[in-house]
């Protein structure tokens, strides 16, 4: 018999913050509620918070790098993306200065994602051309 | 004010709707007849685009009826005669005009705003998503201070934020002009804290807003773009342009979940874990940080965000190396301490959430903004108005395009679609495909009956899609949201910017509506 977790976390989508409990077995969500401790929703979900996270385990995620080759994008090795990326990010840089990179941040992730992403940007790649979605 | 709670933000649309049945007064502003208009006690339909045109009025009336807060402005606010100046010519009657309202409705919520023992104002893109978003949000500021509805609980300006760490973002330094902890970074002393910890350099240059990048794209003097999960082919006005711009780039990374659109056009593309996967912090819509915890084990094959980035900083001859999110976060309390410093995962454990600012582990966060104004004093820093004009919609509907048309959201959809395409099974879902919502006098007028396909088309694009025929919307007024790429609502939208902020003019652009014979 396979165990059922309970992990407290915090909703994806909007602002609002609500917090969730997440029911995990063999390492997948399986239902969601939300969590009556949780100061801002009190217990409540909306639709969804509640029911719309079957995209973690979809078969459609992302799962390996890749470089386009001829126009075609072509599964590639994380050494072989790293090397691609840092070498043409310091061509660039080299050629035409920092300021001709730019970086737009992410909305969805983590404050410590976005701490590392703009630190990546002033101090690995010397530029502050670093924006996101907060105007739109 | 343009903001559509019930669906954009449900819960808080929850909270309000609750507090509505008792003794709680909700206006709603909005061109539409949003679902929160059955709990308020009045709605303004106002004119797409003409906001300053109703606050400046409502100004006026308050100030000539003398139910302003003379002791408010006397000791925190500047250029008071400015402002009076500016609003002289907004009579009730004239913003009538403008706005599509009567004047006596204008007077009546003037009088309600200024007059409650609290009042708030709570808006969303509605407001900002326009050329003269700036000017909206001052004339908002210049209506809390002027009646000192501002600094204790239950009154104050609240944006409702849209992604669940869009606060956070910005907050941890991702915009051009701000170090994390949001100082300038041309304050020299707090700069050189960031670069004595991390002892490199910073430039003093400021940066490139996104819009401003788009230009610079165009111009050839930005050659590459590092995006990390966004969509912005399909979120960003005026797509058939964004197309051409990404293609013009000699570099563009894409860092994502999913193959989206703008991944396709991209020369690499990075796996990112997702939500559920990751741990750390977001901060909500009113400051609160909570910690959001690793539910399942990460698909193969996929890195968090920051260490992709940290792999990347050290080929590139910058390193950077942590163990764990709290790692990093423990570096953001010390570098930004006045903010973040007592908030530590121990206390968010036992404390749910912590409002920043919290410079320290007794001090308990900071729930309530701007307190100072109501501490008896005269302020030393001084609050002055920002008076502003109103300036209409830069397209306005002609004969060839007749409509105006706003976008938004869909309550069971969310931004580009992207995540909400997977439905946990069995839930179901009412609106499954986009339509353009078009009031019943224009459809019987063009003979559309809901549900016919129709062709919409602007100065810059055309699509195809569904009508349907909602009294939602008034005459003359059509909505659609952009949340799936088969209907890219943004070929149509206008490329027009907030010269401050960087903002579209989302909300509003002109449209011809065709049936498909």
């Amino acid at each position: 018999m396979t165990s059922i977790r309970q992990v407290k976390t915090v909703c994806g989508y909007c602002g609002t913050g609500c917090g969730l409990i997440l029911e995990v077995e063999d390492n997948k969500i399986i239902k969601i509620r939300g969590d009556k401790e949780a100061p801002v929703n009190k217990g409540q979900t909306c639709v969804k918070g509640a029911f719309a996270y079957q995209y973690v385990h979809a078969p459609e995620r992302l799962n390996t790098p890749m470089i386009k080759k001829a126009g075609k994008l072509v599964k590639a090795t994380w050494e072989e993306a790293y090397d691609f990326i840092a070498s043409r990010l310091s061509e660039i840089k080299n050629d035409f200065g920092p300021d001709a990179i730019s970086m737009f941040a992410c909305a969805r992730t983590t404050n410590e994602s976005n701490y590392i992403t703009q630190k990546f940007m002033r101090a690995a790649v010397g530029s502050n051309n670093i924006d996101g979605c907060n105007r739109t | 004010m343009g903001s559509n709670t019930t669906e954009a933000h449900p819960i808080i649309g929850n909270r309000i709707k609750k507090a509505a049945k008792g003794s709680l007064k909700v206006i709603v502003i909005d061109p539409r007849k949003i679902d929160m208009v059955k709990s308020a006690q009045k709605h303004l339909q106002i004119n797409v685009g003409t906001d300053i045109a109703l606050i400046n009025a409502m100004i006026r009336v308050i100030i000539t009826e003398g139910l302003y807060d003379k002791g408010f402005i006397g000791n925190h606010t500047g250029d008071f005669e400015a402002l009076l100046a500016k609003v002289d010519r907004y009579t009730p009657e004239f913003s009538a005009g403008i706005t599509g309202l009567l004047a006596e409705d204008i007077i009546e919520v003037a009088r309600l705003y200024a007059t409650s023992n609290k009042s708030m104002i709570a808006y969303t893109l509605g407001i900002t998503e326009h050329h003269c978003g700036v000017n909206n949000v001052f004339d908002i500021a210049n209506l809390a201070l002027l009646t000192g509805q501002i600094g204790k609980r239950g009154s104050g300006i609240m944006p409702l934020r849209g992604q669940n760490n869009v606060q956070g973002a910005g907050d941890m330094g991702c915009l051009p002009n701000q170090l994390t902890g949001a100082v300038s970074l041309l304050k020299d002393d707090y700069r050189s804290r960031f670069e004595h910890s991390w002892k490199v350099q910073i430039s003093q240059r400021v940066g490139d807003t996104q819009t401003r990048t788009f230009d610079k794209i165009e111009t050839g003097e930005i050659k590459a773009l590092y995006c990390i999960g966004e969509n912005p082919l399909v979120a960003d006005v005026h797509m058939n342009h964004t197309r051409a711009l990404l293609e013009k780039l000699d570099l563009l990374i894409v860092q994502d979940i999913f193959m989206t659109e703008t991944a396709e056009m991209a020369d690499v593309v990075l796996p990112a874990r997702s939500w559920g996967e990751v741990d750390g912090t977001y901060t909500n819509t009113d400051r609160r940080i909570q910690r959001v915890r690793t539910a399942v084990t990460a698909q193969p094959g996929v890195k968090e965000d920051w260490e992709i980035l940290c792999d990347l900083s050290a080929r590139m001859g910058y390193q950077m190396q942590y163990s764990s999110s709290e790692e990093i976060w423990d570096e953001v309390r010390e570098l930004a301490w006045e903010m973040y410093g007592g908030i530590s995962y121990a206390r968010l454990e036992d404390e749910y959430g912590i409002h920043f600012p919290c410079p320290d582990e007794n001090h308990p966060g900071t729930k309530i903004l701007h307190e100072r104004f109501h501490n008896g004093k005269e302020n030393e820093k001084r609050s002055n108005f920002v008076p502003v004009e109103f300036t209409p919609p830069l397209e306005q509907p002609d004969e060839e395009y007749p409509f105006t048309l706003t976008t938004g959201r869909r309550y069971e959809s969310y931004n580009t679609h992207t995540q909400t395409r997977h439905y946990a099974s069995g839930v179901k879902i009412k609106q499954t495909e986009e339509t353009l919502d078009i009031h019943p006098v224009d459809a019987l007028r063009l003979n559309i009956n809901d549900g016919d396909l129709v062709r919409v088309s602007s100065r810059r694009g055309t699509l195809t899609v569904k009508a349907k025929v909602t009294e939602q919307v008034v005459p003359g007024l059509v909505f659609m949201s952009f949340h799936w790429s088969e209907v890219p609502t943004n070929v149509l939208t206008l490329n027009e910017y907030d010269p401050i902020s960087g903002t579209a003019e989302f909300k509003a652009c002109a449209v011809k509506v065709e049936t498909i014979a």
